[in-house]
């Protein structure tokens, strides 16, 4: 993996990379590099700052509204929530696609309604969707990696070369000149992510990206993200698999556009009542000790299999 | 009605011609496709032999590219086998005309039904399959109703709407209901519940679940084994065309490790209770719902448990959605 | 397999006519062609199908696979020779049938212009077997870009190009899906189309235009997001570059057209 750390000086040299005389893509990346992300100290930490931010898609009903909530570097953040509880509209603003109506959002320290900064934002806060036969553009797999990059106006060596990393990273080495419409649901998927790679995002966001896979999918593309946040990746993840959530460092419930639950997942999944109210599922193991301290089993509330069986094999030894 | 699959396989490219060559040939030709479900893979069905039993609800699973949709596209005769053949009632479906009959009494539901809605209005739609069987107007209105009410949906509130503008689910809802509507005895689901969220995933087991309370025989595909094992009756699992295993949920899971191998998961209670075995824990039953597991674990940590043999006040707990819980139970105690 | 006959018959092999850029076989095929309609005489057309022959040799292409990717044409080529016969006049009369006169200049000219028309053909094959779609859609673009100056959005032709051709094996595979749940539904799409047929025509059509829409609405999100704004300062993974292959192409070629023309005068 030659993912580094990212910091905000590499996003900075990422912007200065793209190469000179070009015109609007490469000259807003400059101006990115440059202005605004800077200038606040405190910044330097936070990727994604909503403050009090607002949207409505309709000038009426408002999806979600004064909302604050904050992504520090290097976080694997998990968002959860029910039908139209405003995840995937906030997935959006992360990558610029959509900007609030009240308040701000800021990635990187950067508005997102300043024009000069979508494409710097854009490929440095990765989107990836739902369904993955909706973002695939090309016919074969390298030339739809290439996609992001050519648009950012990166020159060739690199280019090929952010191919081949991009490819590698998801598993998918040697596949350059397969055809897109060939592969399974769930390599497709993680050729889309390659494509998002390909830019050398610093954020990665996947919007329900498992929800259209078999297990076998879900659990490969789940094993390239785990990889992606262990060589340093901020991974803002949507998805409504509780072993999924499970995984992450935070966990954040949406309900009616409002953060209603926020913490670690032993925290977050272990509030069984509170989850079901939001018809949400609770996670396997936490269903299981709740139903044995019922039972009088003096278990904690956990989260993974893994750790309730430790409890259980600690618990049966003192007998 | 009872549907037989006598020693089928089934070829991409085998038409008429390679129908009676046999085995041998089917032997010789076999070459398996090592990337993605690429199209050369040549069969997608390798000498599958079983029943569907009237009134049964018979679950089929495997992982993507195993052969379920193809399977599935048998039971109406949409596609004939390469070899064998699969019977309704003793009929063999590849003979002439007896497809076309039996589509009207087999209905299939494809995976993401809500993508083939193309009425004008709701009712129309849902209309589609009882006009083509040239059924009197008044007999379709009739079925119409009957197979909204049975999705849950009222003819007089949503007949007359486009079904673009309803929300997904709701679609789905309407897709079912235009099968239905040709009031099958034999329904089959190819992955009934994917994509939704896990609120309407519940509501359409439960749907599903009623649907083979009234007497229909259901067959459902789907890789999810947590709703196999509370809802059917035996399972069928496929691994590359071929049949791994068939059996009740309790004979099927049986094998976690040999599940894993074909791309499957164990239901998350069938799968925990293993690992505990495998920890020296005592736990007998072929197969575990959560609530036998809980009870279970409880029993032997009894000397550490302060109130033993406890049963929770609140049973419904143990059921993964609220919607889904007395299916859990029902499904868990049949087959304990 | 279907999708592939209506893509092309690209045939993959190394050698040097497939590395050729594709801009340069393009253009090159359009001469080789004119070179064809130059030859006027039975030797001036058989020195062109020596070089004809030669490009196939040097593609590397199997014979077996030219006459696939030719049968199919192979009628046209029949259907006009056979016109020639008919409707060409003069010489010996070798047949005479009522109106049907078969002479001996009807069947010269049959042969020639059958076999210039086959030379035709065989040109234009030599692109797609070995270019790719892929690749000619670039070409196309590439040699469409200066008309951008005067209003052209080549650029934005060739994505559209590049997307469909993507999108169309998806189609192909969504369309039998929707047949084969229609069919499960009772629909019968064997019947006349004019009487009852335009409802279950509906009961394709409509599904799949609702998906080419649902997936047009959430493709340009996906482009968007990776930075997509048009053409203007954009790099490519497989830049067209121009090699001594090249001009040893253009170089044959000329001299083809230049023999043709030569020998003509013969």
């Amino acid at each position: 993996m030659t993912q580094s750390v990212p910091s905000p000086d590499r996003i900075a040299a990422a912007g200065a990379t793209a190469p000179d005389g070009h015109a609007s893509p490469a000259g807003s990346l400059q101006g990115g590099a440059g202005a605004g992300a800077r200038t606040d100290g405190s910044a330097e930490e936070v990727f994604v700052d909503f403050r009090d931010a607002g949207f409505t898609y309709d000038g009426e009903r408002f999806v979600f509204r004064h909302l604050d909530l904050t992504v520090p570097q290097g976080q694997f953040l998990c968002l959860l929530g029910g039908n139209g509880s405003g995840k995937s509209t906030l997935a959006k603003h992360v990558n610029a696609l959509l900007l609030p109506d009240e308040g701000e959002v800021r990635v990187f320290g950067c508005d997102t309604r300043d024009d000069e900064q979508t494409y710097f934002i854009r490929s440095n806060a990765g989107l990836v969707f739902q369904n993955p036969d909706d973002q695939i553009v090309a016919s074969l797999i390298e030339n739809d990696v290439a996609f992001g990059p050519e648009n950012l106006g990166v020159p060739n060596p690199e280019l090929r070369e952010r191919v081949t990393r991009a490819l590698a990273e998801v598993g998918l080495m040697g596949f350059e000149e397969h055809e897109t419409h060939a592969l399974s649901g769930g390599q497709k998927q993680r050729v889309a992510i390659a494509g998002v790679l390909a830019m050398d995002p610093a954020i990665l966001i996947l919007d329900e990206a498992t929800a259209m896979l078999d297990p076998r999918g879900r659990a490969g593309l789940m094993r390239v993200v785990r990889e992606l946040h262990a060589a340093g990746m901020t991974v803002v993840m949507i998805t409504h698999y509780m072993e999924e959530a499970a995984a992450a460092e935070r966990v954040v419930v949406l309900d009616g556009g409002a953060v209603v639950l926020d913490g670690a997942p032993a925290e977050v999944l272990t509030r069984a009542d509170e989850l079901r109210a939001l018809s949400l599922e609770v996670p396997f193991a936490c269903r299981l000790s709740l139903d044995l301290q019922a039972r009088g089993v003096p278990v904690r509330t956990c989260v993974s299999d893994d750790e309730l069986k430790e409890e259980l094999c600690a618990l049966r030894s003192k007998m | 009605m009872r549907l037989a699959f006598e020693d089928v396989s089934y070829s991409y490219d085998g038409g008429q011609t390679k129908r009676r060559r046999g085995k041998r040939a089917a032997e010789k030709q076999e070459r398996r496709a090592d990337w993605g479900n690429a199209p050369d893979a040549r069969w997608a069905l390798r000498e599958v032999t079983f029943a569907v039993e009237p009134g049964e609800f018979f679950g089929v699973a495997g992982h993507t590219g195993s052969g379920k949709s193809t399977l599935i596209q048998h039971m109406n005769g949409l596609v004939h086998p390469t070899c064998g053949r699969v019977t309704a009632d003793g009929e063999d479906l590849a003979a002439k005309g007896v497809a076309a009959t039996v589509r009207s009494r087999v209905g299939l539901v494809f995976q993401y039904p809500e993508n083939q809605l193309f009425a004008t209005t709701v009712y129309d739609d849902v209309a589609f399959g009882p006009r083509n069987m040239k059924l009197p107007e008044d007999e379709v209105a009739r079925r119409v109703e009957q197979a909204l009410a049975l999705v849950g949906l009222s003819v007089d509130e949503i007949g007359e709407r486009s079904p673009f503008d309803l929300s997904g689910g709701q679609q789905r809802r309407v897709a079912f209901a235009g099968v239905l509507a040709m009031e099958p005895e034999v329904l089959v689901l190819d992955e009934p519940v994917a994509g939704l969220d896990p609120l309407s995933r519940a509501d359409f087991l439960a749907l599903i679940a009623s649907f083979h309370a009234s007497g229909m025989t259901v067959v459902m595909v789907s890789h999810s084994m947590e709703d196999l094992a509370v809802l059917a009756d035996r399972i069928l699992v496929l691994s590359e065309g071929r049949m791994f295993s068939l059996g009740t949920p309790a004979e099927v899971f049986a094998d976690p490790a040999a599940l894993k191998a074909v791309g499957l998961a164990a239901p998350a209670s069938q799968a925990f209770a293993n690992a505990l075995r495998e920890a020296g824990f005592a736990l007998n039953r072929a197969l575990y719902d959560e609530e036998a597991l809980a009870a279970d674990i409880a029993a032997q940590l009894d000397g550490i448990a302060n109130g033993t043999g406890e049963v929770a006040a609140d049973a419904g707990n143990a059921a993964p959605g609220a919607a889904c819980g007395d299916l859990c139970a029902e499904g868990g105690v049949d087959h304990g | 397999m279907a999708e592939r006959a209506i893509i092309g018959q690209y045939w993959p092999e190394e050698s040097a006519v497939h590395a050729m850029d594709p801009r340069v076989k393009f253009v090159l095929s359009l001469v080789l062609m004119a070179a064809v309609f130059c030859a006027t005489t039975p030797l001036s057309l058989a020195v062109a199908a020596l070089f004809v022959a030669g490009f196939y040799a040097a593609s590397r292409i199997p014979l077996i696979q030219v006459v696939r990717s030719l049968a199919p044409l192979l009628v046209l080529v029949v259907l006009t020779a056979l016109l020639n016969v008919l409707f060409v006049q003069g010489g010996q009369v070798y047949f005479q049938w009522g109106v049907i006169c078969i002479s001996e200049k009807g069947l010269q000219s049959a042969v020639f212009i059958g076999c210039r028309l086959l030379l035709l053909l065989m040109g234009m094959s030599l692109l797609t077997l070995t270019t790719t779609t892929l690749d000619i859609t670039a070409a196309f673009e590439r040699l469409m870009a200066p008309l951008a100056r005067i209003g052209v959005p080549a650029h934005e032709l060739g994505m559209i190009l590049g997307i469909a051709l993507r999108f169309l094996p998806q189609f192909m595979t969504e369309l039998g899906v929707i047949y084969r749940a229609q069919v499960s539904r009772g629909a019968h799409f064997n019947v006349n189309p004019f009487k009852g047929g335009v409802r279950t025509l509906t009961a394709l059509m409509v599904p799949l235009f609702a998906s080419a829409f649902r997936h047009a609405e959430t493709l340009s999100g996906a482009m968007e997001a990776r930075c997509y704004h048009g053409g203007v300062g954009i790099t490519r993974l497989n830049p067209l570059a121009l090699t001594w292959r090249d001009g040893v192409g253009t170089g044959a070629i000329l001299l083809m057209l230049a023999a043709v023309i030569a020998v003509n005068f013969i």
